[in-house]
């Protein structure tokens, strides 16, 4: 090498190595750190293996004991004698003659079917020939082409005698111990299966699975690692090889091959290179997988009912408090679009409160009861002054409070009060210091301070006719007299009194028109019309009315028409970068799950200016409504994937199979709400029992009693309340007729029927037997005792079966038995497979159990 | 021996090798003559031309790049289909699932990348080094214009992921095509033309008015087809200049 050349031998093997060394690298990073499936499905495999394995053995050692080894060993003894026995010289010859015989009759077989085929083939050609030319000669052809068809054919029959009898014949010297042979085939037949399947598992390759949705562009490849997700083994409780949770929910109702991963989970199913790519854990990932409950989310964008979906709870309950809040008056939420203003009409709110009232409930209604729906909107004294002033301002000029000290008290008539108040199950629904409310399906105020709120005048109207104040009311009219009504209202505001409650303006006081401004444009700000009725602001929903009154205009038009809040239609799959983390940018993590949590748990956080009032949610509460609102999404899945709601059901088939209520009925319906708390169809609550099917299941009789006067069929807190449908009958004097009870009748017979349920029970042919003690029978066998009571004895899980027979018809009882989840999900009766003939004989006891 | 002479004597033989191995000047001159390759290189290299400090050897690492960015691209397009259903799809199937998906592709991005630095900088050591004079004033252009083809190829190269990056980057740079003078819709004086969003430069780049599928696919057909023949034709040039100029350019020429 000559002295100054740029190149040494040094540096070229420097560089040769440095190449080699990175060339072992690549191989190793492809191969091995981004391939860490490799390593989960060894180990599945070898879990799987020693679990076959095992049961392999286990299986062996039954075989073995059961003196199985002893039958095969005989058997095996007896094969070898019929072997041997065909394999001497007489039966050997015999057996071959027999099958060289054979190979000859199926040689001829052959040709003959050959030629067979060529002569029809000839006869079809002369057929087209004649057909075209009329000519006699081709006909003949034909014929004699048909006589040699009808040969062939015979003598194939007769081939195929000669055959099926030499089979038989070779079987004579072979059945035996293929017999023999089959036996022990059987005999070992599970092993072999066990076996088999140690064999295949074995055989099993390390590879990259997935599952490819094809309209949905998808390849999930996460069974690449979940090697045992949809497995009936439980081989391992550590991720990735266990198995899906609740599988019989989620598996059994979306097979893994049909809907793959990641519509339920999301993240990035096409990941196989680590654990944090393949959740989609990573930075600019949008759909991080969902974890927990909050894979629920998914089941929004199929699902059209959510509420009561099996495996939903979560959100189930995130559904029903974003009704109960009635978030959906400020913000657009699909789904939730139609449904009422979850507050009261405030149009003449100022003949109903006190003012102290008022100013303290807006400044923060949880201070009047706990489980006030309205939220803190952290107004001062002064601004909660301005809009009770707005508020009033619309039916007066005055501040005023109305308080009643113990002295205005009618002690007699509060008495009477209280009986009223007792049989009209009130506490169904309000909760009175601590009692009652067990409905909690629908939202009653908590009365225990009702006396220090209202003005008595208000309450009695209001309980006369609570539609007449409040059209959309779900309180129900009883049917009190003047009398009643008066006794009711003394009790009231005689037994529920705030005691710590002070009054400020006993004497009225005028209001200042300055402040009834200011409060008007309060209302206006915090868009108190997304919850209540305000009278001059029913059509306002839009978001900035300070910017129209300052003449500014919109470019569209339809931005005039938003609601006071964002619309969360797809905020589900806002980009997170998009959403501002304001002042809590450092103390948050930036994900989308966690800015919806805190923006319910301190909706102001984020800024200063912001308007979102605060509905003190406890952690689990906003995790099911943040579960709910990720669940909007503009991610596309397959059409095939839709459940549509009932409601969309319902819309699609006219209405035609559901249960709309109609005609006098629905008009009763409305005054006392029945659907408060029974359902019809797919109408109403849960409270009490589902009325669908109400006419074929209760007898006339039974049910036009138990309108005039409920009694006990249930415990005490689900007791039906008395609604005076019948003044004769009633302890109290109601204004109604008892023709209402035939309106209830009639709707009940008409509509709420099913041919579903016979309306005889089925004949029975077993002439001797009394059917009535058999019955008695299989209700004692069957343990009914332990859930039902029947006279003094048994459970009380299930309803009092003492009058049963007066009250059920006999088919409903004999369709229910066949399966009790039938008319109603929920219910808990087990599934206990009764033959027919086992329902008849239990319907038929059950219609004996009779009460006079 | 007898029949490897023989097969030296063959027509076949001679029509590859035409030339003996003995080291003499004419063999040696017969081996770049009947090479197109060594034609296209100078005939001699002079010691301080190859010295590192004085060419930083740019030139042959930009070919030396486009090497491996020619075989990697061609490995890459087996696995990858321009359309906007699949295009992202495939991107992350080589990441994930094929065999060295991953290398590849990284090894073509990098070299991507590595290309566009060292073409500048050989463009920077040409201009320093005054090589751009008489007689070189022709290559000079060339080489300007093989400039501009490897910017076309990385801008082209980046929609083909069909990812957020790629997409604006591609938004943002036919917009920039729209502002021309004359030929597009929002360049000044293109209204005297008639131009409109609908017959502008940025709608003939996109195939359309916003980047879409055929965007993509423009996109593709110019990266991996057209842009690299272009390159290689007027690189082939490019070194011939460079030989008929009197090899590359020294301290003393």
């Amino acid at each position: 090498m000559k002295k100054g050349s740029a190149y040494t031998p040094y540096l070229f093997a420097f560089l040769s190595l440095l190449l080699l060394g990175l060339a072992g690298w690549v191989i190793w990073k492809d191969e091995v750190q981004l391939r860490p499936w490799k390593a989960y499905q060894q180990e599945y495999k070898e879990l799987k293996g020693a679990k076959l394995q095992a049961e392999y053995d286990v299986a062996k050692k039954e075989f073995d004991s059961n003196g199985n080894a002893e039958k095969l060993e005989a058997l095996q003894a007896r094969l070898q004698a019929a072997e041997e026995i065909f394999q001497s010289r007489g039966v050997q010859e015999k057996y071959t003659g027999l099958v060289g015989q054979l190979d000859i009759i199926e040689a001829s077989l052959a040709q003959n079917q050959k030629k067979l085929q060529e002569t029809r083939g000839k006869y079809l050609e002369a057929e087209y020939l004649y057909i075209r030319g009329q000519k006699e000669q081709d006909k003949e052809v034909m014929q004699q082409l048909q006589g040699e068809i009808e040969g062939l054919t015979e003598n194939r029959n007769v081939l195929l005698e000669r055959k099926s009898a030499l089979q038989e014949d070779i079987g004579e010297l072979t059945n035996e111990f293929e017999a023999i042979r089959a036996e022990i085939r059987s005999l070992h037949k599970g092993l072999d299966e066990k076996l088999m399947a140690i064999e295949s598992n074995d055989r099993m390759s390390l590879e990259i699975r997935q599952i490819h949705i094809r309209d949905a562009g998808k390849a999930d490849r996460c069974i690449t690692c979940h090697a045992g997700i949809e497995s009936s083994y439980r081989l391992s409780d550590r991720q990735p090889l266990t198995r899906h949770p609740a599988g019989f929910i989620f598996l059994e109702n979306h097979p893994v091959s049909e809907y793959g991963c990641t519509f339920c989970h999301q993240g990035q199913g096409r990941a196989t290179t680590s654990p944090d790519k393949a959740h989609g854990w990573v930075d600019h990932w949008t759909e991080p997988m969902h974890q927990g409950s909050m894979t629920q989310s998914s089941c929004i964008s199929c699902h059209g009912d959510i509420e009561g979906l099996r495996g939903a709870e979560f959100i189930s309950k995130g559904s029903k408090l974003i009704k109960k809040y009635g978030c959906y008056g400020c913000h657009m939420i699909p789904g939730y679009e139609d449904l009422r203003e979850v507050g009261p009409v405030l149009a003449e709110v100022g003949t109903k409160i006190n003012y102290s009232w008022a100013v303290s409930w807006l400044q923060d209604p949880k201070t009047y009861y706990e489980t006030a729906r309205m939220p803190k909107f952290y107004l001062s004294k002064e601004e909660a002054e301005s809009i009770a002033d707005y508020l009033f301002s619309m039916t007066g000029t005055t501040r005023r409070d109305t308080l009643y000290a113990d002295e205005d008290i009618d002690w007699d008539l509060a008495e009477k009060g209280k009986a009223i108040w007792r049989q009209s199950r009130c506490n169904i629904c309000h909760t009175t210091n601590g009692k009652g409310g067990n409905h909690t399906e629908i939202h009653a105020p908590d009365l225990s301070k009702v006396g220090s709120k209202v003005t008595r005048e208000w309450l009695f109207n209001w309980i006369k006719d609570p539609k007449k104040y409040f059209p959309e009311t779900k309180m129900p009219r009883y049917r009190f007299s003047d009398q009643e009504l008066a006794a009711l209202v003394e009790y009231i505001v005689s037994e529920f009194q705030d005691w710590d409650f002070e009054p400020e303006y006993e004497d009225p006081v005028p209001m200042k028109a300055e402040s009834i401004e200011k409060g008007k444009a309060l209302v206006q700000k915090y868009g108190c019309f997304g919850c209540h009725k305000v009278k001059g602001m029913e059509e306002m929903q839009d978001i900035a009315p300070q910017l129209r009154r300052a003449g500014v205009t919109f470019a569209r038009s339809g931005e005039m028409e938003e609601k006071i809040g964002a619309e969360l239609s797809s905020i589900g799959s806002k980009p997170v970068e998009l959403l501002d983390f304001g002042k809590v940018k450092d103390k948050i993590p930036h994900d989308r799950l966690s800015y919806v949590k805190q923006k319910l748990r301190a909706p102001r956080s984020f800024r200063d200016d912001l308007r979102m009032p605060d509905y003190r949610l406890g952690e689990e509460e906003l995790g099911s409504i943040s579960s709910v609102l990720l669940g909007f999404t503009d991610a596309s899945r397959p059409a095939r994937f839709v459940v549509p709601s009932y409601a969309e059901i319902e819309e699609f088939e006219g209405g035609t199979e559901s249960h709309i209520l109609s005609g006098d009925f629905e008009k009763l319906e409305r005054d006392i709400k029945c659907l408060n708390c029974h359902k019809i169809g797919n109408h109403g609550y849960n409270y009490a029992p589902d009325l669908s099917v109400a006419g074929s299941k209760l007898q006339e009789e039974w049910l036009r009693r138990f309108l005039k006067q409920p009694d006990i069929i249930r415990p005490m807190l689900k007791q039906m309340p008395r609604f005076n449908l019948d003044k004769q009958d009633g302890m109290i004097q109601g204004n109604l007729e008892s023709s209402e009870i035939e309106t209830v009748m009639n709707f009940f017979r008409s509509d709420l029927v099913t041919d579903d349920i016979p309306a005889f029970l089925p004949d029975l042919d077993d002439g001797a037997v009394d059917q009535v003690l058999e019955g008695k029978r299989l209700y004692d066998e069957k343990g009914c005792v332990a859930c039902h009571q029947i006279g003094n004895a048994g459970g009380s899980v299930g309803p009092n079966l003492s009058n049963v027979g007066g009250r059920l018809t006999a088919g409903f009882i004999f369709k229910y038995l066949e399966d009790p989840q039938r008319y109603n999900p929920q219910n808990v009766e087990p599934k206990y497979g009764f033959t027919e003939r086992e329902r008849i004989y239990l319907a038929r006891y059950l219609m004996s159990l009779k009460l006079e | 021996m007898k029949m490897f002479d023989n097969i030296k004597q063959s027509l076949i033989w001679k029509s590859m090798f035409r030339r003996d191995y003995k080291d003499t000047p004419r063999n040696r001159a017969l081996a770049i003559f009947g090479n197109v390759f060594m034609h296209l290189h100078p005939v001699k290299v002079r010691e301080g031309a190859v010295k590192l400090r004085y060419t930083w050897g740019m030139g042959g690492i930009s070919l030396f790049s486009f090497i491996i960015l020619t075989v990697t691209g061609f490995l890459l397009m087996f696995y990858y289909r321009p359309s906007v259903d699949q295009a992202y799809w495939d991107i992350k199937d080589l990441e994930f699932q094929v065999p060295y998906g991953i290398f590849l592709r990284s090894l073509h991005r990098w070299a991507g990348h590595f290309m566009v630095i060292v073409v500048w900088l050989h463009m920077f050591r040409v201009f320093m080094t005054g090589s751009y004079k008489s007689p070189r004033q022709f290559n000079w252009a060339i080489g300007v214009i093989l400039l501009v083809l490897t910017m076309l190829l990385s801008f082209t190269g980046y929609l083909l992921p069909w990812d957020q990056l790629g997409l604006w980057a591609i938004e943002v740079g036919t917009n920039m095509a729209a502002g021309t003078p004359l030929l597009g819709f929002e360049g000044p004086f293109s209204e005297y033309l008639g131009i409109t969003p609908y017959n502008d430069v940025r709608f003939a780049i996109l195939g359309g008015s916003t980047v879409g599928g055929n965007a993509l696919l423009r996109s593709y057909v110019w990266h991996c087809v057209a842009l690299p023949l272009v390159a290689v034709v007027l690189m082939a040039v490019h070194f011939w200049r460079v030989r008929k100029d009197g090899g590359i350019s020294g301290p003393h020429s």
